[in-house]
């Protein structure tokens, strides 16, 4: 097939978004970020590099954190995605750790913030305990240019110890 | 005079008012910017660094699905007028270029097509259907081969590959070095790095019936906005006339404009001479012709086609985004041509490949100092590699002016000499990155180390032996600026060593090392000019002062809500809350009652400058300062015939006005909008410009230290330490971010990130596996230390946007030789990645 041909390819997509129910017919080669964006006019997922390496386009698809840059729209058929705008209770309310990236200072230009809290949200999700350096680990998946992610971490560290209380202390441990 | 800065908003780290749309998805970046039949525009770039287009064959590409248009670089050419400098420094060679490249390319991703598709998708197929035939030119890959006199030249008319040349003498260099006890020289070079915001470049040109709306990520709105006036008013000799005959009113403005900025900047221009000019035109007569031709086409231009630039949220920036680009002018264009709203979004490969670079710079330096380790003369020679195209409208040759005036630091040599010179190669283009001058900190800090280390002393003690200090304030710097009394470069040096207890690490240093750990500790002070004092702009230029001042409006609106309007551009600064803080504590209001504009061209006031240059905080806040003061007396005034009471026994207490002690019987500021408006009165407003008063500098000392693991090179930095002193902080949150964000740049610029070129200047870091943007695992905790030095200035902010790119590259590179001083090392390289730091151990052999 050219790329003209593939182009014109569609096919019919199901999935619930942010609690609803879409029923779309998609280009096939659209990825996810694109059909969120421009189909749904969800804008709030960002497109930092479309390589798959700086996170901002992150969402949870069925709970897990993955990148919509890298995942066709047709391949999130029959999935449950949540995206940076479904956060926020309706009447606008932030979620506790939208709030506590408020509180922090968490972002600068907040490009970079929807892949940020989404994959923190996971790990509040996931419930297990985790050290400063097990947080730096977790989030080395996503990109920020502005903060020296210091902010970032704080931020992340507050939300998950009022979820999860606190963080392990590794400080004696090494060295 | 301090009084009225004490108020509950500035000093304290409150809240964003950013945040709450950023946090929830609803930020309006340009890229979420969708207008009524919008088009998409992608460009066709050269994948060679220097050719000469032989032939462009567009017509498949013409006949793709979904393509509205294609432009060749000449057909682009026929509807643009080209980039050309009007700010010619004396001996500096800036040539005339076009939106696409037209005879030639001269760099990797060279804009050589753009196509206008119904979907980006179907743009980008098209741009596979385009032929292109190009004729191989040798390139120039290196600093060396374009110093080399027999080397291909990018721009034939100026006769040879350096565009800038020009020595600075300060004092009585030759005697100094002849007469020193010893002379140290050592050549540092630095690599081209590239600032790399999340967010890449990219623009909406919006075709409305009445206007055209140009939404940006931009820094300077207002010039971005004549930069596209200037570039996409073509027009022919007869319709330019006519439109000039029939625009007499405009031209009379025009003229009365003119007379009015020549008068009022009289002093400033005679300080200019027109060497520049005249160097520029002997080598490239078309120049004046360019020049004659955009300025009568922009007078004659339909004001109806002066494009409105609107800035929304940015995604960051660090200098990349305050230079209008080439694509910008192509799209605009285009979009004129067609009638039809375009959009074009970078893509980061393209932003990776052309979006911006800067600072591959080699500075050769010499120190002569006697034996005590006084520093009595300091001899650099820079050369800076601008890459394919100047930067616009300033770029590197501007920049080395800065290097110029800083080089010295806040120490006191008694002569000092630069030599600089730009050189053209076939790399892309130069951009301004967050302290643009920054390698002059490094040089001379890594220098200082050099020195010391020779000499048998510690890095603090030369540099204690050297600096001014308070007892010696105010003193001009060798190369002019004054170093006023508050400066405090030495105080934070001060603390910053009792911060680093370092006798107590050289002990776990020596220990470390018996068991093949290799540890370390690098200083590094400097001081910016965030604003400078008033004879920096001096010192810098001739006639430099003329542009620096900034303008804010406040304006009470009906609602009784308080507008502040700047020119400023924030892209993750803050200015919303920042300035907000500042205005609210001069009106006595909350800081819910301030909504700072910005962005918009027809809102805001006029000011070239944008958000650059860390003059956000010291310029537009204390703008908003004055302003809002200002405001406050009118706004005083009026309500104190609505309370029938002497305007000195007004007073405005949480955002209520009333007489003094009766706060029970107090008016709203929104009564008073009322009655201005119910008594025919102008709504209540204060325009200022701020020229920023006595100025002044920020200075820090930064203290890294360094771990390296002897087997595989890595590079961890366990503690960082920054002892600065910015004056009052309006918002310490943001004060610490920008600080702490400057200084992960810093680390990804030694450490890990590197513009990637072969020799012949093939790019070969394409994508984010290439160049490694530093992770949270990468960054260190910056501790931060705060000194404010008493002042009696009445706004006594100074900005801290650029600061911690300055001093981090020297930290960590001094910190690095420390830690493999015993092996012999010395650092002279800014880029040390694990494997260079094993070559330089001797671990592995070096490369070539």
């Amino acid at each position: 097939m050219s790329t003209n041909e593939i182009g014109s390819v569609s096919a019919a997509v199901s999935l619930t978004v942010n609690g609803t129910k879409v029923e779309r017919e998609v280009a096939v080669r659209t990825s996810l970020a694109d059909f969120l964006r421009e189909d749904l006019r969800l804008t709030g997922t960002h497109l930092g590099c479309e390589h798959g390496v700086c996170g901002a386009c992150t969402v949870l698809l069925d709970g897990a954190a993955v990148r919509s840059c890298l995942m066709l729209a047709v391949q999130a058929d029959g999935t449950v995605v949540t995206t940076i705008e479904g956060l926020a209770a309706p009447d606008g309310t932030l979620s506790p750790l939208q709030q506590s990236f408020m509180d922090h200072h968490g972002f600068q230009c907040a490009f970079c913030a929807p892949g940020f809290i989404l994959t923190a949200q996971t790990l509040i999700d996931r419930g297990q305990s985790l050290s400063r350096d097990d947080l730096r680990s977790e989030i080395s998946g996503n990109l920020c240019r502005c903060t020296g992610y210091a902010s970032i971490l704080d931020s992340i560290e507050a939300a998950i110890t009022d979820a999860l209380g606190p963080l392990i202390d590794t400080s004696g441990a090494s060295k | 005079m301090r009084a009225s800065l004490v108020g509950k908003l500035v000093g304290s780290s409150v809240t964003r008012k950013e945040d709450r749309r950023l946090l929830i998805g609803k930020g309006a970046y340009v890229a979420d910017v969708v207008v009524d039949g919008m088009v998409h525009a992608a460009f066709l770039r050269s994948p060679h660094p220097h050719a000469e287009i032989v032939r462009v064959d567009v017509a498949k590409a013409r006949r793709s699905p979904g393509v509205v248009a294609v432009y060749t670089g000449e057909e682009m050419k026929a509807k643009t007028n080209p980039f050309v400098n009007f700010a010619m420094l004396a001996g500096l060679y800036s040539p005339v270029f076009w939106p696409l490249a037209t005879d030639r390319v001269r760099m990797v991703g060279d804009p050589v097509a753009l196509v206008i598709a119904t979907s980006r998708a179907q743009a980008e197929d098209a741009l596979e259907h385009i032929d292109v035939e190009y004729r191989l030119l040798r390139p120039v890959g290196t600093m060396a081969a374009a110093l080399s006199p027999g080397s291909e030249q990018l721009w034939p008319k100026n006769g040879s590959n350096v565009v800038y040349e020009h020595t600075d003498t300060f004092g009585d260099v030759d005697a100094v070095f002849a007469s020193a006890e010893h002379v140290f020289t050592e050549r540092f070079s630095s690599h081209r790095q590239s600032n790399q915001p999340m967010e890449t470049r990219g623009c909406v040109a919006e075709v409305t019936p009445s206007e055209l709306v140009f939404h940006s990520a931009t820094q300077s709105a207002h010039s971005l906005r004549w930069i596209l006036a200037i570039g996409t008013s073509r027009a022919g000799a007869v319709d330019t006339l006519k439109a000039l005959k029939a625009n007499r009113v405009r031209l009379k403005s025009f003229g009365k404009s003119a007379k009015e900025f020549l008068t009022a900047n009289k002093d400033e221009l005679s300080k200019n001479d027109n060497a520049g000019m005249i160097h520029q035109v002997r080598r490239d007569p078309s120049t004046l012709r360019h020049i004659g031709r955009l300025f009568s086409n922009t007078l004659a231009l339909d004001a109806r086609r002066l494009p409105r630039v609107v800035a929304g949220d940015i995604g960051g920036a660090f200098g990349v985004k305050g230079h209008p680009s080439r694509e910008d002018v192509a799209v605009c264009a285009a979009a004129i041509d067609l009638g039809r709203s375009v959009k074009w979004i970078e893509d980061r490969v393209e932003h990776l490949t052309v979006g911006g670079t800067a600072r591959d710079e080699t500075i050769t330096m010499s120190m002569a100092v006697d034996n005590g380790g006084h520093i009595l003369g300091m001899r650099a020679d820079l050369v800076v590699d601008q890459g394919a195209y100047p930067a616009v409208p300033f770029g590197a040759p501007l920049f080395t002016r800065i290097m110029k005036v800083m080089m010295p630091g806040t120490y006191r040599p008694k002569a000092f000499e630069l030599r600089t010179r730009v050189v053209a190669t076939n790399k892309a283009h130069y951009v301004a990155y967050r302290g643009p001058w920054a390698n002059e900190t490094w040089a001379r800090e890594r220098m200082l180390d050099i020195v010391a280390r020779r000499l048998g002393m510690s890095a603090v003690e030369i540099r204690l032996r050297n600096m001014y200090g308070p007892d010696e304030l105010p003193v001009k710097m060798i190369t002019g600026p004054t170093l006023d009394v508050e400066m405090s470069a030495k105080a934070t040096l001060e603390r910053a060593n009792a911060l680093a207890d370092v006798d107590v690490f050289r002990t776990a240093q020596a220990q470390a090392r018996e068991s093949g750990r290799l540890l370390g500790v690098g200083f590094a002070t400097f001081h910016e000019a965030a604003p400078g004092p008033p004879d920096y702009a001096d010192a810098l230029l001739p006639g430099g002062g003329m542009i620096s001042s900034e303008p804010i409006r406040t304006v009470l609106e009906a609602d009784g809500q308080v507008s502040v309007f700047t020119q400023q551009v924030p892209h993750g600064q803050s200015h919303e809350t920042t300035f907000a803080q500042v205005a609210a504590d001069e009106l006595g209001v909350p800081l819910e009652q301030i909504t700072v504009v910005f962005g918009d061209t027809n809102r805001t006031p006029f000011g070239l400058m944008g958000t650059g240059g860390s003059r956000g905080g010291p310029m537009a806040g204390g703008g908003s300062m004055f302003a809002a003061r200002d405001l406050r007396k009118q706004i005083i005034d009026q309500a104190a015939g609505l309370l029938e009471a002497a305007v000195d026994d007004v007073e405005i207490t949480d955002g209520t006005i009333h007489v003094a002690g009766v706060p029970a019987r107090g008016i709203s500021f929104a009564d008073v909008a009322g009655a201005v408006r119910r008594e025919g009165k102008a709504e209540l407003a204060s325009s200022v410009s701020y020229d920023g008063g006595r100025g002044g500098w920020v200075q820090a000392t930064h203290v890294c230290f360094v771990e390296i693991d002897a087997d595989t090179g890595m590079v961890s930095i366990p503690r960082y330490v920054v002892v600065e002193d910015c004056g009052d902080l309006i918002n310490p949150a943001v004060v610490d971010g920008q600080i702490r964000g400057g200084v992960a740049q810093g680390v990804g610029s030694v450490l890990y990130e590197k513009v990637a070129y072969d020799a012949e200047a093939n790019f070969q870091s394409s994508t984010f596996i290439d160049y490694l943007i530093p992770t949270a695992t990468e960054i260190p905790a910056v501790e931060i230390h705060h000194l404010q030095t008493p002042s009696d200035k009445p706004a006594n902010f100074r900005g801290v946007g650029e600061g911690g790119m300055i001093g981090a590259p020297a930290a960590i590179t001094n910190a690095i030789e420390d830690a493999l001083a015993h092996l012999g090392v010395t650092v002279t390289e800014q880029y040390l990645p694990p494997t260079r730091i094993l070559e330089l151990m001797g671990v592995i052999a070096r490369s070539a």
